[in-house]
């Protein structure tokens, strides 16, 4: 006695199996997806379709032995509440009858329609002597895509309450209202043991799923496949806004010098030179350095002053250096070198003005100090002056806040591989 | 000796009558289907050893469904219902016709509508299912003619512990079964039908 009964879709003309004749109501075409009635002998066309079959991880026909017993995937179901999307997967023993897997997020679960029915109301149940709280707020599960055959009426955009209850690694999930309810057990099941027991090429797909964006994995979970897709948006954003600053920023003129800052005093009005600014706007970037820093810093107050307007746009910029030794051993704090970057400068010719003021650290040196010790009386601070400057800072910002989302996308599903 | 048989060749159903054999009519071929039961595959219920003799295929609108009869031996009529790949092992109580719930529906007036609730034996079942079915076909021995086009109203109840009861009713007029849902396992089958591309997974057999 053969197990599959053979007919074709009225639709496509398709070659499909029923795989649970007797049991299966209806049945999405594997081709066209065309809903199909094989409840009776003859095949009746329901919803007819004529566009590929959505893909899912497993597919109809795939067989895999899950805690001993050898299962056929006969369905695959999208379904979807709120924004949040999984896909369950019917399989079908005939001496075993039906069980479910389901894969959301990575994690798979294995299903069991309960004949015992849990007792109790909307917030907690009771199941064979044991209390289940329940999960979530209950809520409205959608189907979203369906392909294969079921035991019942099915068809895209089949609504059904749901309500799920949980109690240590297991989850009793309720759907239906009225008289008809169904309770089904879920418990997890290792990502592995599924992959094995269907013979699934790839043992992380996700992790790959950058190289192959179009694998089937990627329709079956958009939200896992989003995270390379996420990534690869970012970057390339990156790279577009890298190319923008470059163009912008326009001709390069510079000017350095250099300031020699006294301590405790602040000495005013030293000029590093003069640059032009011969775009609309540009960016100008003050870089200021000191070699020889102990335990001091130095206040910059930078003016670049327009020579036509005698307008001054002001900036501040600091370098720093520290160090010591505490019960952690030797330190060092601050850096010797400082960026300052002045945005949207207006065309013109500028002259940049430093004033400086150098401070010892934890205090200023005594006089005695100044003249006695090895500190040099004044500190001497580079300052180099740029147009044409790319704001880094802007980028890498922008860098942060493009791959933010990615990378909690990332994190939280490394996290939650983890946790089993 | 039930007074009907379905000849598995012809299919023709067969009156039995004394000694002579009346020729009632055909009925429909039996749809393929993926059952793990067969004629003669049997049952251990507590000491009981339950045989199949012979089994109904019921349509109604949303798929249909087997009903095997089982034999005791003993002259009890047992029935195993087959359905998505669960089960429904009961057996006749008339009394349940009685319950005041139920008792309307058994006179032939009107219908008991989804979520009723009943009291048996200190168990609250509630109705789950209430559907209207065809006969599809038939095979081996039953109580009843199974020609098409005859007709039932079939009500399931359900109970927190597997409890079943279903109450049914057709042209001979009203019955009502109770007893458990069941997975296969639990009813320690043998003789199970052998399907080609599939293994009886190991000990289900008894």
């Amino acid at each position: 006695m053969t197990a599959v009964r053979a007919i074709t879709c009225p639709q496509c003309g398709g070659a499909l199996e029923v795989r649970a004749a007797g049991f299966s109501v209806n049945l999405a075409c594997l081709h066209c997806g065309s809903l199909l009635d094989v409840s009776r002998p003859e095949v009746a066309l329901i919803e007819a379709h004529d566009t590929a079959a959505a893909r899912f991880r497993l597919k109809p026909g795939m067989r895999g032995a899950l805690f001993d017993v050898e299962w056929e995937v006969v369905g695959a179901l999208r379904r979807s509440e709120g924004s949040y999307r999984w896909a369950e997967f019917l399989l079908f023993n005939p001496y075993a009858g039906y069980r479910w897997l389901i894969l959301s997020e990575g994690e798979w679960q294995f299903g069991t329609m309960l004949l015992d029915l849990p007792q109790g109301d909307d917030d907690t149940v009771t199941w064979r002597g044991k209390r289940y709280a329940r999960h979530e707020e209950p809520g409205t599960v959608r189907i979203t895509a369906v392909l294969g055959e079921f035991y019942w009426r099915i068809r895209k955009g089949d609504e059904v309450a749901s309500a799920v209850f949980e109690r240590g690694g297991i989850v009793l999930s309720r759907e239906g209202g009225g008289g008809e309810v169904n309770w089904t057990e879920l418990v997890e099941i290792d990502v592995d043991t599924v992959e094995q027991a269907f013979g699934l090429s790839a043992p992380k797909p996700r992790r790959r799923a950058a190289a192959q964006p179009f694998a089937p994995f990627a329709a079956t979970e958009r939200r896992e496949n989003d995270i390379p897709m996420m990534f690869a948006i970012a970057l390339g954003a990156l790279f577009v806004l890298l190319l923008a600053m470059v163009l912008i920023a326009g001709p390069v003129d510079s000017a350095s010098g250099s300031v020699n800052a006294p301590y405790a005093v602040t000495r005013e009005g030293m000029k590093i030179g003069t640059i032009s600014v011969r775009r609309p706007h540009q960016f100008v970037k003050v870089k200021a350095s000191a070699e020889q820093l102990t335990n001091t810093w130095v206040d910059l107050d930078y003016s670049l002053v327009d020579r036509a307007t005698g307008q001054s746009i002001d900036g501040y910029g600091i370098v720093e250096q520290y160090s010591g030794t505490d019960s952690d051993g030797s330190w060092t704090e601050g850096s010797r070198s400082d960026t300052t970057v002045f945005g949207q400068v207006p065309r013109g010719t500028y002259d940049l003005y430093v004033d400086a003021a150098a401070h010892g650290w934890p205090s200023d040196p005594t006089a005695a100090e100044l003249g006695w010790y090895s500190l040099p009386t004044t500190i001497t601070v580079a300052v180099r002056a740029e147009t044409g400057a790319i704001p880094w800072g802007n980028w890498w910002t922008a860098a942060f806040l493009l791959f933010l989302f990615p990378s909690l996308a990332l994190w939280r599903q490394m996290r939650k591989e983890r946790e089993w | 000796m039930l007074p009907y048989v379905t000849c598995a060749y012809c299919h023709t159903l067969i009156l039995r009558n004394g000694l002579s054999l009346e020729e009632v009519g055909k009925v429909a071929v039996l749809p393929p289907d993926v059952s793990p039961i067969q004629l003669g595959t049997s049952f251990r219920i507590g000491d009981a050893l339950l045989t199949v003799i012979g089994r109904v295929r019921w349509g109604w609108a949303d798929g249909s469904w087997n009903e095997w009869l089982l034999s005791g031996g003993d002259g009890s009529e047992h029935w195993l219902g087959e359905a998505m790949g669960a089960f429904m092992l009961t057996r006749a109580r008339p009394d349940l016709l009685e319950h005041p719930a139920i008792a309307p529906f058994a006179a032939g007036n009107g219908d008991i509508p989804v979520g009723t609730r009943i009291e048996v034996e200190d168990v609250t079942l509630t109705a789950v299912d209430c559907k209207d079915a065809q006969c599809l076909g038939s095979e081996g021995d039953l109580p009843f003619a199974t020609l098409p086009g005859r007709v039932m109203a079939s009500i399931d109840f359900r109970g927190p512990d597997s409890e079943a009861v279903s109450i049914q009713r057709d042209e001979r007029g009203p019955s009502a079964w109770l007893g458990h849902y069941s997975e296969l396992a639990a009813l320690a089958p043998g003789n199970l039908r052998k399907m080609e591309g599939w293994t009886i997974p190991a000990g289900l057999e008894r």
